[in-house]
């Protein structure tokens, strides 16, 4: 008389094929024999290994003293998927801050978070462009909030399949299309970069460290700009803040300085299209960024959401130079004209104008505190708070 | 799960330490197929599902294949397998290609057809997991094969986590004897298995992504022309950078076999040192040319026909080989390329056949330089994403932009050269021999310092690398 458990597996005939131990016979697959093993080599394995993982933790200790030793500390790297385990957090009534490094560096999150009420979302990046990100909340039909959104003319304004908007799209369509296991990688990820000051992904890769040696180049070669070392620290919420070493005069923050300078400069047109016709679709470009600005503000508000756009400190020479190649008048005066959107420019009010940023373009950790703190009555008025 | 991240090193401790302390055979096969499947659907747990469905459907036409009495009978289960299977990829890999060319040819005629614009996601590694299914019902069908009782079984030798998204392609004739019985662990089989997985992700992270992919994209995506040197030198790139890449797949995958047990066969074979092009593909992804060959082109009739109907049968498999890459026309050209250069491999061949002048070292290198010349000719296609790109890259590589642009770095410049020459280097002193003889023979030392050195430089990659380019197939 069969079992009850017998009686169960005839019923259910597909995990029979789990469950049940086959007879020998049904056992071996048919086909050929096992005719293929791999070769091993026969060396000794074991002390090899040994030896290799000796090896390896040692050059991987000496290479993280070494890092320490010239300044680097641990921080996390802002890569897309630490992005987007921001824009999960953003609720439909969130405050968002985008934009660029000044939103990440310049705006304090407890400051903001005392004054207006609620905690911002930070999902400013640095070297990004805000447009992206606008648009992506823009068309979130669940988002009704309040956005920040920090405005760096040339960033702002940078045109499809430059660098500012590759970095804002990647980021974006990460939030859409992240994977668990890329999920899974950041959890994993963070504390390692929370402890090992060499994890820095954008300076101290194989590949970046390949790219500092200093081998001349053909004249027409076309080289990347440098990009500024490292000089602040970011944690869990993407609230970024200046190191001191560059908070203080020194070597890093003239270094840092003298690499804005043509990380801002516009780069010459290429020699394949005629200058005029370049100049042309740049402005077309440019015109395109105003319109479709302005129409993302329209959906956002149409919802009930809110923005103000804020121009954060700058100074020196980088001042300079984004003043003459960026007027105020050719891009932010046209931003608050198409949405008709709040606007607070910094050197507007005295309050917010005598800052000075170390290396030019970003505040101390301990400015942006003030900066903030300071900024909070101005953000209140302009969202009628 | 890439096998370049944190989420894979994790994974992979938890499964092989779980694996092998398991006592019962059974038990680890269990484990082995709920590890692929945790493996395949952390991208997209749903096509899980999918993948089910296809090896379901498989062992159960396998075993309709295998009880048909009459010949008809069998044949109609085999053609449902193989339909099955096909439109399963064609539904996810070649609709939206189907239907632009549909509406191209519509609008030829005179026709206007707005075809609805179909949003289908790729499963990941579905041309490769469609592949490891219908070698099972298709050796069945042959006679080389007879259907396994376990279901469990099946699904393990088509989900097997290493080669599930990108290869090799493993056949269950090849995969289903090794669940008979349980391997032992056995130190050096383990260790090489480590040491074959460090080999595979330095030729990914480090040569493709972090040495030669820059600049293949810098070239290729260049909008302007440019000069010949640097057209060649991002051709060259993207060669190197592909070998790296697929190779580098194959080898993780295979170690990470080893390391659990499980032999799988080698992907590649030292193909940059192929002297002729039926050389090149019995060394480069090796899984598929075989495939391609038993169920496609012995088929057809092999070389057993008259010559025109073989040549014929050899641009008819490239072709499809060329297609199975990608929905594209730019691997169709790809493809036919190849066919057209064994085609023509086969004339010289009949030519010079016995000549004594053809087995010396001069020719034989010049051989080699000839294939390796026009495998990159061929990489321009696979690699541009339309023909505007591809036009433009031949024309620098063969002088029609003398007054081009030159936009590489000195620094990318040697990088290339010295990643390609040491690569072309390996292949040739290896060509007739494989790794492990290699190692065999190399003083400990040296077997030490560079197993330490690719671990070192894949640290200080930090995982800042891409997806394997093969994945998208």
């Amino acid at each position: 008389m069969p079992s009850s458990t017998s009686n169960f597996k005839r019923k259910l005939r597909l995990p029979r094929l789990f469950f049940s131990t086959p007879p020998e016979i049904e056992r071996v697959h048919g086909g050929p024999p096992l005719e293929y093993e791999r070769p091993i080599p026969e060396v000794p394995s074991r002390g090899i290994a040994t030896v290799v993982v000796l090896m390896v933790i040692a050059a991987t200790c000496a290479w993280e003293f070494y890092c320490r030793s010239i300044g680097y500390g641990p921080t996390l790297n802002d890569g897309e998927d630490l992005w987007t385990s921001a824009r999960r957090r953003v609720k439909p009534d969130s405050i968002v801050v985008i934009g660029d490094s000044r939103g990440w560096f310049d705006l304090d999150l407890d400051e903001l978070q005392k004054g207006l009420g609620k905690r911002p979302v930070q999902l400013a990046m640095g070297g990004g462009c805000a447009y992206p990100v606008l648009a992506d909340l823009a068309n979130d039909e669940n988002f009704h909030g309040t956005i920040i959104c920090s405005v760096v003319p040339r960033l702002f304004v940078a045109p499809p399949g430059t660098p500012p908007m590759e970095r804002a799209e990647k980021a974006v369509r990460r939030s859409h299309t992240q994977t668990p296991a890329q999920r899974v990688s950041q959890y994993l990820a963070m504390p390692l970069e929370e402890h090992v000051a060499f994890l820095k992904q954008e300076e101290l890769t194989l590949d970046d460290l390949v790219k500092r040696l200093p081998i001349p180049n053909r004249p027409y070669a076309l080289v990347s700009p440098r990009i500024p070392p490292y000089f602040g620290t970011l944690d869990r919420e993407r609230r970024a803040r200046m190191i001191e070493g560059c908070a203080q005069p020194g070597k890093l923050q003239t270094t840092i300085q003298q690499i804005w300078l043509p990380l801002f400069t516009p780069p010459p047109p290429p020699t394949y299209i005629p200058k005029e016709e370049f100049a042309k679709r740049m402005g077309q470009a440019i015109e395109q960024r105003f319109h479709d600005v302005a129409a993302a503000v329209q959906k956002l508000r149409s919802r009930g959401g809110k923005i103000v756009f804020v121009r954060l400190p700058h100074s020196g020479g980088l001042k300079a130079l984004e003043d003459r190649e960026t007027p105020r008048a050719a891009v932010w005066d046209r931003v608050i004209k198409d949405t008709a959107a709040p606007g607070i420019y910094y050197e507007d009010f005295p309050e917010l104008a005598g800052f000075n940023c170390p290396e030019w373009s970003h505040l101390s950790a301990g400015d942006s505190v003030e900066f903030s703190k300071r900024l909070i009555p101005h953000l209140r008025a302009a969202l009628q708070m | 799960m890439l096998f370049n991240s944190l989420t894979f090193v994790v994974f992979f401790v938890v499964v092989v330490t779980a694996y092998w302390s398991m006592r019962s055979w059974n038990a680890r096969k269990n484990f082995l197929v709920v590890a692929s499947y945790i493996f395949y659907g952390a991208w997209n747990p749903p096509f899980a599902a999918l993948l089910f469905s296809t090896t379901a459907m498989d062992f159960w036409l396998g075993r309709r294949i295998a009880k048909a009495k009459g010949r008809h009978s069998r044949r109609g289960w085999l053609v449902g397998s193989v339909c099955m299977n096909l439109s399963m990829l064609g539904f996810f890999k070649y609709g939206n290609f189907l239907l632009q060319n549909f509406q191209w040819l519509l609008a030829r005629l005179g026709i206007i057809y707005q075809p609805p614009h179909l949003d289908i996601l790729l499963p990941v590694g579905i041309s490769f997991y469609t592949f490891h299914s219908l070698s099972y019902t298709l050796d069945i069908y042959r006679g080389v094969l007879k259907p396994t009782k376990s279901l469990r079984d099946f699904i393990l030798a088509v989900s097997f986590f290493p080669q599930l998204v990108a290869g090799p392609i493993v056949r269950a004739g090849d995969f289903l004897p090794q669940l008979v019985r349980p391997p032992a662990l056995r130190a050096g089989q383990f260790l090489w298995g480590l040491l074959l997985m460090t080999l595979g992700l330095f030729e990914k992270i480090v040569l493709a992504d972090t040495m030669l992919s820059g600049s293949a994209d810098r070239i290729f995506g260049y909008a302007g022309p440019l000069v010949a040197l640097d057209s060649w030198l991002g051709v060259m790139a993207f060669a190197g950078q592909i070998f790296f890449d697929f190779a580098g797949y194959s080898t993780c995958a295979i170690g990470a076999a080893l390391c659990l047990g499980f032999h799988l066969k080698d992907n590649f074979r030292f193909p940059y040192a192929a002297i002729g092009f039926s050389d090149f593909w019995r060394r480069w992804h090796i899984s598929l040319s075989t495939f391609l060959r038993d169920y496609l082109y012995i088929p057809l009739g092999g070389n057993q026909v008259r010559p025109v109907r073989a040549a014929t049968n050899l641009v008819i498999v490239m072709f499809l080989g060329g297609l199975w890459h990608g929905a594209a026309w730019t691997f169709v050209v790809w493809g036919l390329l190849h066919g057209s250069y064994l085609v023509v491999e086969r004339v010289i061949r009949v030519l010079f056949e016995n000549r004594a002048r053809t087995n010396n070292l001069a020719t034989r290198l010049l051989g080699g330089f000839a294939t390796y010349a026009a495998v990159c000719i061929a990489w321009v296609f696979f690699r541009a994403s339309d023909f505007t790109i591809a036009a433009r890259m031949l024309g620098g590589m063969f002088g029609g932009h003398p007054h081009g642009d030159a936009i590489l770095t000195t620094r990318e410049m040697l990088q290339i050269a010295l990643v390609t020459a040491g690569m072309i280097l390996v292949h040739w002193s290896l060509r007739d021999s494989n790794i492990e003889t290699a190692v065999m023979r190399l003083p400990r030392w040296i077997v030490t310092a560079v197993w330490a050195f690719m671990a070192c430089a894949i640290i200080l990659t930090q995982g800042n690398s891409n997806a394997f380019i093969y994945f998208q197939f």
